[in-house]
C-alpha cells in the first residue's frame, strides 16, 4: 500500500510540476503583459512531439530536448506577434484566441502524427531502490530537472535586473517605461520564456508518458486549475498549485475510483474558488 | 423589422422551392445549433456571462429524453419536459453557486466548465444507465398531432425541417420578448456595469440567474432534438468542443444579437459541407475563424451589418 | 423618518478613513458635509448607501439598521446615492440610461406581476414610466440629448445624467457625492435649481461638496469632517466660522479661497 501511495505521490508530483509549469507560464504572461495565453498547453505538446520525432530519428534524448524547446519558443513568439499582442488586457478575447489556436495546433498535430498515442523508447530504464520502494530512475531525473528549472526561475525573477523589471512593469507599466524597461522586449522575453518552458515540460513529459495530440488541451485546463488554486497573482504559488493538484489527483485515485480522477482536482478547485478566491497563496 | 419578417418568411417557404435533401439537412442542423447559439447568446452576449455549461444541458437533456421515452413509453414531447426541468435544476445549482460567490467572467467560465466536465465524467462512467462511451442508439421519433391524420411521427427531411424551424422560431420569440422587456434592460445593465446596476436597485444575482436558467432550459430542447434527429447519443455531447463550436458560431454571427447565432450556425454548419474537408482541417478552420472574428470583426457578421446600417442612418 | 449615522467607522488595513461619526438627517432637510481632501467624506457617504461595510457603527433608516444590506435593497428602501465620477452606461443612449433606472419604479408599480410586462400586458404602466423618464430628463435639462449616447456627453451633462438616473429611483433621501465638482458656473446654477426643486417636493438631501458657496446657498445644516472625525456641526455660518474648521482648511487654502457668495 505504501508503495502504491508513494508511487502515486511521486507520479502526482511530477505531473503536478508539469501542470505547474503551464500554470507558471499563464500567470507570468498574464501578470506581466496582461495577455491571457491558454494555448500554452499546445507549446508543451509541440515540445513533446518534436522531442519524440527527433529521438526516434536517432538523436540522443538530451540533445533532442534543445531544438524542441527552441521550436516551441519560436512558435510562441510567432503566436504573440500575430495574434496575442492584440488581446492585451482583454480577458475574453485572449481566451477566445487561445481556443482558436488550440484548435489549429491540435488539428495540425493530428494531421502530422495521427490521433494514435505514441511513446518514446525508454530513455533511462531501471529504478532506484530505496528500502522497500522502487523509484523509476527517469522519473527522478525529470523531477530533478524540474526542481532546477523552478529554482532557476525563482532566482531569475527575484535576483536579476530583468526579473525585477518584470515585476515593476507588472505593478506599474508607465513608471516602468519611464525607468527604461523596454516593454515590447519584456513582452517578447516573457512569451519566449513561458512557451520555451512549456516546450521543455513537454520534452520531459515525452520521456515518461505516451503522447497524443489532445494532450495540450488537457494540460492547459489543469494548468488553469493549478494557477487558480495557487492564486492568480502568485508565481511560485501557481507552481505549488500544480504540484498540489497533481498529488490530489494521484492520491485521490488510490482511494477513490480512478475514472473520476479529473473530478477530484475539479472539486477541490471549485471549493477553493468559492472559499478563498485569491487562491492558496495569492493576495486579495 | 420587416427585413426580419421577410427572412423568416423565406425560411418557412424554403422547402417548397428547394428539393435537395442535402440542403435541407444543413438547415436542420443550422436550426438545432441555432437554438443552442441563441440561448447561449442570451447568457453571454446579452448578460455578459461566459458560460461553459451549455454542453452539459445539451447532453443531459438528450440522454434523459431518450431514456424516459423508452423506459416509460412516453411520447417525445412529454419526455422533454422532465429533461427541461432537470436542466433548470442543474442550472439553478450551478448558477446559484457561481453568482452567489460573485464569480467574474473568467472564473465563472472555469467553474461552469468544471461542473460540465464533472457531469461528463459521471455520464461516461455510469455504464448501467448511459452505456458509457459506447453511447445509445435512438430509434424513436418525435410525434405530433396532425388534424385529420391523428398522431404522426416526424420522418424525413421536410418534416424535420419544419419541426426544428418551429422550435427555433419559438425560442427566438421567447428570448425576444424577454429581452424587449424590463428583464432585457436588467441583463444589459448587468453586462455593461454590474455595480452601477446594483445602485439602481437591480438585484444582480437574481437576473444573472434568471438569464442562466432561461438560456439553459431552452437549450435543453436542442439536445433532445439533436439526439432524436441523429439517432445516436454519446458522451461527446458534453465535450468542451461543443462549447467551442457554440462560441464560434455566436461570435462569427454576432454576439448580442438574436439573428447572429443563427447566421453563424448556418455558416459553420454549411461550410464543411460546401468545401469537402477532413475533420482535422475543419477543426483548424474553426480555430482560424474564431481568431479572425475576434481580431478583425469582433461584432460578427450581423453585428457589423447592424453597425454599418446605423452609421448610414445617422 | 430619519437617516441616522451612529458611531460609524471605517478602517482600511491600518488606515482609519472614518472614525466614530454620528449625526442624523431629518426628513426634508438639506445637510451638507464638508472637509479637506481625505477627510473621509466619500467613504462616509458610501457606507450610508451600503456600498461599503462599516468596521464599526451603524446606519439607521427609519429606525432599522441598513449598513449590512445590499446596495440594491437599500436603493429600494429609498436611499439613493450619486457618484463623484459620473457612473453611466456609456454604450446606451441617455433615454435608455434613465429607463434602466426605472427598474425600481416598475417593481413598485407591478410587484410580482412584472411578468405581465414580458407578455406585453402592462402597456399603461410602461407608458407612464416612459413619460416619467421624459419628465426627469426635462428636469435635468437633458431632454434634447435623449437620443445621444451617454458616452458622448460632456462631463457636466454626464453628471446631470447620473442625477437623473438617481431621481428615477424615486428616492426619499438623495446622497450626493460632490455633485458640483467639475461643473462650470452656469451648470452649478442649474444644479442648484434642480436640487432646490427637489427640496421643495419633499426629498431629503445630503450632499458632500467642496464648493462652499454652492453648499452655503443650499444647506440648512452643515457637518465638517477632518481626518475622518466630525469636528463641527451647525448652520453653514456657524460651521464656516468655526476655528477647528478653519484650521483644518488652512492646509488647503484653495478650498477655503473658493468660497464665493
Amino acid at each position: 500500500m505504501t508503495q502504491l501511495v508513494l508511487g502515486q505521490v511521486l507520479n502526482g508530483a511530477i505531473i503536478g510540476a508539469m501542470y505547474g509549469i503551464i500554470a507558471l507560464g499563464i500567470t507570468l504572461t498574464f501578470g506581466i503583459t496582461g495577455i491571457v495565453n491558454f494555448a500554452l498547453g499546445e507549446f508543451m505538446m509541440i515540445g513533446a512531439y518534436v522531442t519524440y520525432t527527433l529521438a526516434e530519428r536517432g538523436m540522443p534524448y538530451p540533445v533532442a530536448v534543445v531544438p524542441a524547446c527552441l521550436i516551441a519558443a519560436a512558435a510562441g513568439y510567432l503566436s504573440n506577434k500575430a495574434f496575442f499582442q492584440f488581446t492585451r488586457n482583454n480577458l475574453v478575447n485572449g481566451l477566445l484566441v487561445s481556443i482558436g489556436l488550440i484548435s489549429i495546433f491540435e488539428s495540425a498535430s493530428m494531421l502530422l502524427w495521427t490521433a494514435t498515442p505514441v511513446e518514446m523508447h525508454f530513455v533511462l530504464p531501471g529504478a532506484l531502490r530505496v528500502g522497500d520502494i522502487g523509484l523509476p530512475k527517469m522519473k527522478l531525473v525529470v523531477f530533478a530537472v524540474i526542481v532546477v528549472v523552478i529554482v532557476a526561475t525563482y532566482l531569475a525573477l527575484a535576483r536579476t535586473w530583468l526579473g525585477r523589471a518584470a515585476f515593476a512593469y507588472a505593478q506599474n507599466p508607465e513608471a516602468a517605461m519611464l525607468m527604461g524597461v523596454h516593454t515590447p522586449r519584456l513582452e517578447t522575453a516573457v512569451m519566449l520564456y513561458s512557451t520555451g518552458l512549456a516546450g521543455l515540460g513537454g520534452a520531459l513529459y515525452a520521456s515518461l508518458y505516451s503522447l497524443e495530440p489532445a494532450m495540450g488541451g488537457v494540460y492547459v485546463l489543469k494548468g488553469m486549475e493549478a494557477a487558480i488554486l495557487g492564486g492568480i497573482g502568485s508565481l511560485m504559488g501557481s507552481l505549488w498549485g500544480g504540484v498540489i493538484l497533481g498529488v490530489i489527483e494521484g492520491v485521490g485515485s488510490v482511494f477513490l475510483p480512478t475514472a473520476f480522477r479529473d473530478a477530484y482536482g475539479l472539486a477541490v478547485l471549485v471549493a477553493i474558488l468559492l472559499l478563498r478566491p485569491s487562491g492558496l497563496f495569492g493576495d486579495e | 423589422m420587416t427585413g426580419q419578417a421577410l427572412l423568416w418568411g423565406l425560411l418557412y417557404a424554403l422547402p417548397l422551392v428547394v428539393r435537395s435533401d442535402f440542403l435541407l439537412t444543413i438547415f436542420i442542423f443550422t436550426f438545432i445549433y441555432g437554438i443552442l447559439g441563441v440561448t447561449f447568446d442570451l447568457i453571454f452576449g446579452f448578460t455578459g456571462q461566459l458560460s461553459m455549461f451549455h454542453p452539459a444541458v445539451f447532453g443531459v437533456s438528450a440522454y434523459m429524453t431518450h431514456l424516459l421515452a423508452v423506459r416509460f413509453a412516453l411520447p417525445f414531447w412529454v419526455a422533454t419536459l422532465p429533461s427541461a426541468a432537470a436542466a433548470i435544476v442543474l442550472a439553478l445549482i450551478v448558477g446559484s453557486i457561481c453568482f452567489k460567490f460573485r464569480l467574474k467572467t473568467f472564473y465563472f467560465a472555469v467553474v461552469t466548465l468544471a461542473f460540465a466536465e464533472m457531469i461528463r465524467l459521471v455520464v461516461m462512467n455510469w455504464n448501467s444507465v448511459t452505456n458509457g462511451t459506447l453511447g445509445l442508439v435512438v430509434s424513436g421519433k418525435p410525434t405530433i398531432y396532425w388534424p385529420g391524420s391523428g398522431v404522426v411521427p416526424i420522418k424525413g427531411p421536410i418534416a424535420w425541417y419544419y419541426l426544428t424551424l418551429v422550435c427555433l422560431t419559438l425560442t427566438v420569440l421567447i428570448c425576444s420578448r424577454c429581452l424587449g422587456s424590463w428583464m432585457g434592460r436588467c441583463f444589459g445593465a448587468i453586462r455593461l456595469n454590474e455595480d452601477l446596476a446594483r445602485t439602481l436597485g437591480i438585484n444582480v444575482f437574481r437576473y444573472k440567474l434568471l438569464s442562466f436558467l432561461i438560456g439553459c432550459a431552452l437549450a435543453s430542447f436542442a439536445g433532445a432534438l439533436y439526439g432524436y434527429y441523429t439517432g445516436y447519443i454519446d458522451p461527446g455531447y458534453f465535450s468542451i468542443n461543443q462549447s467551442m463550436e457554440v462560441l464560434a458560431m455566436v461570435l462569427l454571427g454576432g454576439q448580442g444579437t438574436l439573428l447572429g447565432p443563427i447566421v453563424g450556425s448556418f455558416v459553420l454548419t454549411g461550410l464543411p459541407h460546401a468545401i469537402d474537408l477532413r475533420a482535422e482541417v475543419r477543426a483548424m478552420l474553426y480555430g482560424a475563424i474564431l481568431i479572425f472574428t475576434i481580431l478583425v470583426m469582433p461584432r460578427g457578421i450581423v453585428g457589423t451589418l447592424f453597425a454599418l446600417r446605423s452609421k448610414r442612418d445617422a | 423618518m430619519t437617516l441616522e449615522v451612529r458611531g460609524l467607522s471605517k478602517h482600511f488595513a491600518g488606515l482609519v478613513a472614518v472614525a466614530d461619526v454620528s449625526f442624523a438627517v431629518e426628513p426634508g432637510e438639506i445637510v451638507g458635509i464638508i472637509g479637506p481632501n481625505g477627510s473621509g467624506k466619500t467613504t462616509l457617504l458610501s457606507m450610508m448607501a451600503g456600498l461599503l461595510t462599516p468596521t464599526f457603527g451603524s446606519v439607521l433608516w427609519k429606525g432599522s439598521e441598513i449598513q449590512a444590506l445590499r446596495p440594491e435593497i437599500i436603493a429600494g428602501l429609498g436611499v439613493v446615492k450619486t457618484f463623484q465620477n459620473p457612473q453611466v452606461f456609456a454604450e446606451l443612449s441617455v433615454f435608455d440610461n434613465v429607463q434602466v433606472a426605472s427598474h425600481l419604479a416598475l417593481k413598485r408599480a407591478l410587484g410580482f406581476r412584472r411578468g405581465l410586462e414580458v407578455l406585453g400586458a402592462a402597456r399603461a404602466v410602461e407608458r407612464r414610466l416612459a413619460e416619467r423618464v421624459a419628465e426627469v430628463l426635462a428636469l435635468c435639462d437633458l431632454g434634447g440629448a435623449a437620443r445621444q449616447l451617454a458616452g458622448n456627453l460632456s462631463y457636466g451633462e454626464e453628471k446631470m445624467l447620473g442625477l437623473a438616473m438617481a431621481l428615477m429611483c424615486d428616492p426619499e433621501i438623495l446622497l450626493l457625492d460632490e455633485p458640483a465638482s467639475g461643473l462650470g458656473r452656469d451648470e452649478v446654477h442649474k444644479l442648484a435649481a434642480v436640487l432646490a426643486k427637489l427640496h421643495d417636493a419633499g426629498t431629503t438631501l445630503c450632499l458632500v461638496d467642496h464648493k462652499i458657496g454652492f453648499l452655503r446657498g443650499l444647506a440648512g445644516r452643515v457637518i465638517a469632517l477632518n481626518y475622518g472625525r466630525k469636528i463641527a456641526e451647525g448652520t453653514p455660518e456657524q460651521v464656516l466660522n468655526d476655528r477647528a474648521v478653519i484650521e483644518a482648511y488652512l492646509g488647503v487654502r484653495q478650498g477655503a479661497g473658493h468660497a464665493r457668495a
